[in-house]
């Protein structure tokens, strides 16, 4: 049925159907009262369908045949264009015989990027790629398993519709977010996916903590945002466009995208130097933001005041995948600053490991799981800075299992404390796996997942990021060259951006001194972190497991009496989740389907990129290593934890100061609060006072001097009728006298 | 050249002083709530001086010596005038005003209204002012009231008179016979004939044949009843209007204690 | 005496009675005595009017004069009518009586304590008795205190 209609029209309805359901679910669902999930449900399952049909579409365009592996593909995209948006016909033009003229006339009326400048437009393209349907269908799938899900563990709260609505439109946006072609509207869909995410964590508004928290994420994501949109004023300043395709104009002259073919084709083609790197910094600002890395990583764990199926969904699953999107979207450009991608690297490392941490010793069933996504969020980080094919596509294969997985573990954790009665503390409870047996098994499952135990998804993809770290770290223990940075290094002044004196002097400025990072010892460091992070995250993953489903069985009193397994309409998404984590990887890895797949991406098949394809391998030491941890990790937790009550604050006992180091999230709320809030705080008193008494006091003196002068002037009204006609007289003589000393 | 300075200077100086003397003079002449006789004698000096003042105006405005008359009728009016408005008592301040009315009426004489200067005299000084006299007789207490004995703002209100009277005598010292082309008014005939009839047919200041014509009032007659037949049927209804509204008005019977105590019951029916 | 001389002598007669007038209208307080002050600044417009009309050899003042005198006659008419209402309602001729239009929270105007008017007691000539002392006529003495 779905062949019979064009891919672009598929793409279209991607997005179109959750917001349908949005709409739809918006207007009725007051009518609709406990079956308002129906059109939201039906439009993001419809969306799910679609997205799956154009994944496989394309996949069969692009030939992923098993076992076709280790080569560099050939670009696969296609585009479709609403409408243009803003357009600016000739709007730059200027009139003759001006200065901006005679520029012009210098600049070369023939350059593309002179008539881009007089041709201003944003067009509203969808494009379709590799990457693009990858992401669609995990958004839509994941999305639909969450709504399912939803059904059940949101039944009964009065904000049902409006549940389902935001969740309706969060697809909606994320969709568009990757399947726009231009950085405008990404930067569109990155605030509306931003906005729909305070929305659903401050879902409980009346509850101080989640309002709080809702804010606390906006403002930490707008410092994300504030990069991402001078990436894209810069990103204008220097291409002369922001889509990410090429046009061809009327007069039949291609109009270079900053990711088209043309670019990419062009193996100078993009900026180094400080305004690549500049670029590529603010980009990974907002990637940082969206994705919760440090140091803007602190609204994540707070985010989970909001309902889990929205924690699930938004904030493990999808949305903080956005900022590895936007990475790996715009590799070329990373590939081209080599020190960027090693800050990328570094960051991602650094959280990876700190967030681990802080999981050690958290005892919010949640926020155990939200260190984790911030932790392996920091892996895909990690995976991106090393600017070869194979970390990329590790990236997002393990963002793929990791939707999976962590989905999962958070829909499992939802129904725990769905059945708890609202308590989510893991001191309180144990022994669960008797009263909810389903949940325990999966959770089992998304937890081998997640610590990296063969053969479940995680341990393939997280060996893939390992070895690609570990191929930076030793390249000749892996028998080959990389030359992942251009060997000459420096800036290259891309065709389109040699019409500007602006560029054309960044352009002069030499090598970047961040580029100096890129060095074998500092891959290696990064190498040996993400190891430890290995060990530690099957550590914390089974400290949760046992304290919440082993040992004498505990209850809370909030549960009552009617602490039971979760209905059916809950536990079916947590089995086909369970299903995917168990299989996905294994399937993954070996027929390197979607790694293949996903090197056909256009961005991915820039010659920097695409020359570091290697042939797939797997690399046992690494495998044996990563295993090893992951023993160590479960051995320890089962040693602290295993059988025994689940209260005890053993481990901080045992790590003594560094345990309320981590127990206090490395004071990151605290050194913020100091060094940002509260200065900005004593700024914000000054400013009020200024406001309170020196304007308003200004105004109010103003304001008083008209009741001043009437005090004096009411004296005037003694209505005596004489005075007034004494008034009246002398006023016609001062006229008269005027008009005498005129007419003198 | 001092001296042709002074003598410029001189006639806006006697104005300037003749101002401040009138003013001072009505300040003081004015009730004021004391008594004092002295303040009254210099009042009167002031004014005494304030008039000398304007006589000498007058007295450069054209030889006044060969009008004696017009100086005698003109001084009766203004001192009866002045005298009129500075009386303590209302009766006092009625028949001054009754010799402003003689005054007055010379002045008209003088100046040829022969029918006016009668008029004026049988008018107010026969009708309206005794009406004013019944009216006092009739709301009048006894001695003086405190309101006779006190003036709203005298200062203020004998400054403002003053300085009015200064500016007036000053453009009416202005005036010369012919006037500026911007001020000349078209000729009636101009006016209703149209702009053919030529502006300087007209002279500038036309004596008429004979002030002492014996057919002084015939002719007035005939202009008022020809030519303004319309508005003095107007004045006519005006007339009746006036003396309904005031039989109406007076015995109206809706005050507490009502007027009739003062003109007399309504005779019931 | 020129015509313009007597134009102008004229009208500054005018303009002093009207201006005296001015100031008896703004200054008296007796109602009376601000309506008299008001005929005399009628009187003084009258004598403009007049001059005026001798200069430019027309009637036009005269005529005017003449419904001035009309009008003056039905304003004296009514308004003497409303001064009898008001003092019917007050018990004085006072301009002051009304000041209900002043604003809310002014205080009443009132006139200070006046000082009172030192009446001399009245004189009579005294003449020297000559003759024979007049037979006291006892009825005559209890009506007439002085002779």
């Amino acid at each position: 049925m779905l062949q019979d209609i064009s891919p672009a029209t598929l793409l279209v309805l991607v997005p179109l159907l959750p917001l349908v359901g949005a709409v739809l679910t918006v207007l009725l669902g007051r009518a609709l009262g406990s079956r308002a999930h129906l059109p939201a449900v039906a439009g993001i399952a419809a969306s799910a369908a679609v997205a799956l049909s154009l994944l496989f579409a394309l996949a069969r365009d692009v030939g992923v045949t098993p076992g076709a592996h280790g080569e560099p593909g050939r670009p696969v995209e296609m585009t479709t264009t609403l409408w243009q948006w803003a357009a600016v016909d000739d709007a730059y033009a200027p009139p003759a015989g001006s200065p901006a003229e005679a520029a012009g006339a210098a600049i070369g009326a023939d350059s593309p990027g002179a008539t881009e400048l007089r041709r201003f437009s944003i067009p509203i393209t969808l494009r379709l790629d590799p990457l693009t349907a990858t992401m669609l269908a995990i958004i839509t799938c994941v999305g639909l398993l969450v709504a399912i899900y939803s059904i059940g563990y949101m039944h009964g709260d009065p904000g049902y519709p409006r549940f389902f609505a935001l969740v309706s439109m969060f697809v909606f946006s994320m969709t568009m977010l990757v399947a726009a072609s231009n950085f405008l509207l990404v930067y569109v869909f990155w605030e509306a996916v931003g906005a729909c995410s305070y929305l659903l964590i401050g879902f409980w508004f009346t509850k101080p903590e989640a309002a709080r928290a809702a804010k606390k994420a906006f403002l930490v994501n707008r410092i994300g945002d504030f990069g991402l949109a001078v990436a894209t004023f810069l990103l204008w300043m220097t291409y002369g466009t922001l889509n990410f395709h090429d046009t061809i104009a009327a007069d039949n002259t291609i109009l270079p995208g900053i990711l088209g073919r043309t670019q990419l084709a062009d193996a100078a083609g993009y900026a180094g130097g400080v305004v690549g790197t500049a670029i590529c910094l603010l980009l990974l600002l907002a990637a940082c933001g969206k994705s919760a890395q440090m140091p803007l990583h602190v609204w994540l764990p707070d985010a989970m005041e909001g309902p889990t199926p929205a924690s699930a969904l938004i904030h493990a699953a999808t949305m903080v995948t956005a900022g590895i999107y936007l990475i790996a979207r715009c590799s070329p450009l990373f590939v081209a600053c080599p020190g960027a991608l090693t800050v990328v690297s570094i960051v991602g490392a650094t959280t990876a490991l700190v967030a681990a941490l802080i999981a050690t010793v958290q005892t919010d069933l949640k926020r155990v799981l939200a260190y984790s996504t911030i932790s392996q969020l920091g892996y895909m980080f990690a995976s991106l800075g090393t600017g070869t094919l194979l970390g990329f596509t590790a990236a997002i294969v393990h963002l793929v299992t990791h939707a999976f997985f962590k989905a999962l573990l958070f829909l499992g954790a939802g129904s725990v404390m769905h059945s708890m009665g609202g308590v989510i503390d893991m001191r309180r409870f144990g022994g669960l796996r008797r009263i909810m047996p389903i949940t325990a098994a999966t959770f089992l499952i998304g937890s081998l997942a997640l610590a990296g135990v063969a053969p479940f998804a995680g341990f393939f993809s997280k060996d893939e990021i390992l070895a690609t770290l570990h191929a930076k770290g030793w390249p000749h223990a892996h028998g080959e060259q990389h030359e992942a940075a251009p060997a000459d290094g420096h800036a290259h002044v891309p065709v389109a951006a040699r019409f500007s004196s602006l560029r054309s002097s960044t352009a002069a400025v030499p090598e970047v001194k961040l580029d100096a990072l890129d060095r074998p010892g500092v891959w290696r460091t990064l190498f040996w972190m993400s190891l430890i992070t290995a060990g530690l995250t099957a550590f914390y993953t089974f400290r949760a497991v046992f304290m919440t489903f082993t040992g004498p069985t505990r209850v809370p009193d909030e549960a009552g009496h009617h602490a039971h397994e979760s209905p059916p309409v809950m536990t079916l998404p947590l089995v086909i989740l369970a299903i995917a984590s168990a299989v996905s990887g294994w399937w993954l890895f070996s027929t390197q389907s979607l790694a293949t797949f996903l090197s056909s991406t256009p961005s991915f098949t820039a010659p920097a990129i695409a020359d570091t394809a290697v042939p797939h391998a797997f690399h046992l030491d690494l495998a044996l290593q990563g295993t090893l941890a992951a023993a160590i990790g479960i051995a320890v937790a089962a040693i602290g934890h295993l059988g025994r009550r689940s209260d005890g604050p053993q481990l901080e006992r045992f790590l003594g100061p560094l345990g309320t180091l981590f127990a206090n999230r490395f004071y990151f709320d605290q050194i913020y609060s100091a060094f940002i809030v509260k200065p900005l705080e004593a700024v914000a008193l000054i400013a009020a006072a200024f406001d309170r008494y020196v304007i308003d006091g200004l105004v109010d003196g103003v304001a008083r001097i008209p009741g001043a002068v009437g005090q004096v002037v009411r004296r005037l009204q003694s209505g005596l009728l004489q005075r007034y006609a004494l008034a009246g007289v002398m006023g016609t003589l001062l006229i008269v006298l005027a008009l005498a000393w005129r007419l003198r | 050249m001092i001296a042709n300075v002074f003598a410029e200077l001189t006639p806006g100086l006697v104005l300037a002083a003749a101002v401040t003397a009138t003013a001072a003079s009505l300040w003081l002449l004015l009730p004021r709530g004391r008594e004092q006789a002295a303040a009254r004698w210099l009042g009167a000096a002031l004014g005494v001086a304030a008039l000398a003042g304007f006589i000498a105006t007058g007295r450069r405005l054209g030889g006044l010596g060969e009008e004696s008359v017009f100086l005698i009728v003109s001084l009766v009016a203004v001192v009866s005038g002045a005298a009129t408005i500075v009386s303590r008592s209302p009766v006092y301040a009625a028949i001054w005003f009754a010799l402003a009315l003689a005054g007055v009426a010379g002045v008209l004489l003088v100046l040829g209204a022969q029918f006016l200067g009668v008029a004026t005299i049988v008018v107010y000084a026969g009708a309206i002012l005794v009406m004013f006299l019944f009216v006092l007789m009739l709301a009048q207490p006894a001695g003086l009231a405190p309101y006779d004995r006190v003036s709203n703002e005298p200062l203020l209100s004998a400054v403002a008179g003053a300085v009015l009277l200064g500016l007036l005598t000053l453009s009416i010292g202005r005036l010369s016979a012919t006037p500026a082309a911007c001020c000349k008014v078209p000729s009636r005939a101009a006016a209703l004939g149209g702009p053919a009839a030529p502006v300087a047919a007209e002279p500038a200041a036309v004596v008429p044949a004979d002030p002492l014509a014996a057919d002084h009032v015939a002719r007035l007659g005939g202009e008022l009843f020809g030519r303004h037949l319309l508005a003095v049927e107007a004045a006519g209804v005006l007339l009746l209007v006036a003396l309904i509204g005031s039989i109406a008005i007076v015995s109206r019977d809706d005050t507490p204690g009502g007027v009739e105590s003062t003109v007399g019951r309504r005779t019931s029916p | 005496m020129t015509q313009m001389a007597l134009l102008q002598n004229s009208l500054v007669v005018g303009a002093i009675l009207f201006a005296l007038g001015l100031v008896g209208i703004l200054a008296r307080r007796n109602l009376i005595v601000m309506f008299l002050s008001a005929e005399l600044m009628l009187q003084g417009i009258s004598v403009s009017l007049v001059a005026w009309s001798r200069h430019h050899g027309d009637w036009g003042g005269h005529v005017l004069v003449i419904f001035v005198l009309t009008v003056a006659a039905c304003e004296a008419a009514i308004a003497l009518v409303f001064v009898l209402r008001a003092f019917a309602a007050t018990g004085r001729l006072d301009s002051a009586a009304w000041q209900s239009l002043r604003e809310s929270n002014l205080p009443r105007v009132v006139d200070h304590e006046l000082p009172s008017i030192d009446t001399i007691p009245p004189t009579f000539p005294t003449l020297t008795p000559a003759g024979v002392l007049p037979a006291a006529d006892e009825n005559e003495r209890l009506q007439r205190e002085h002779v």
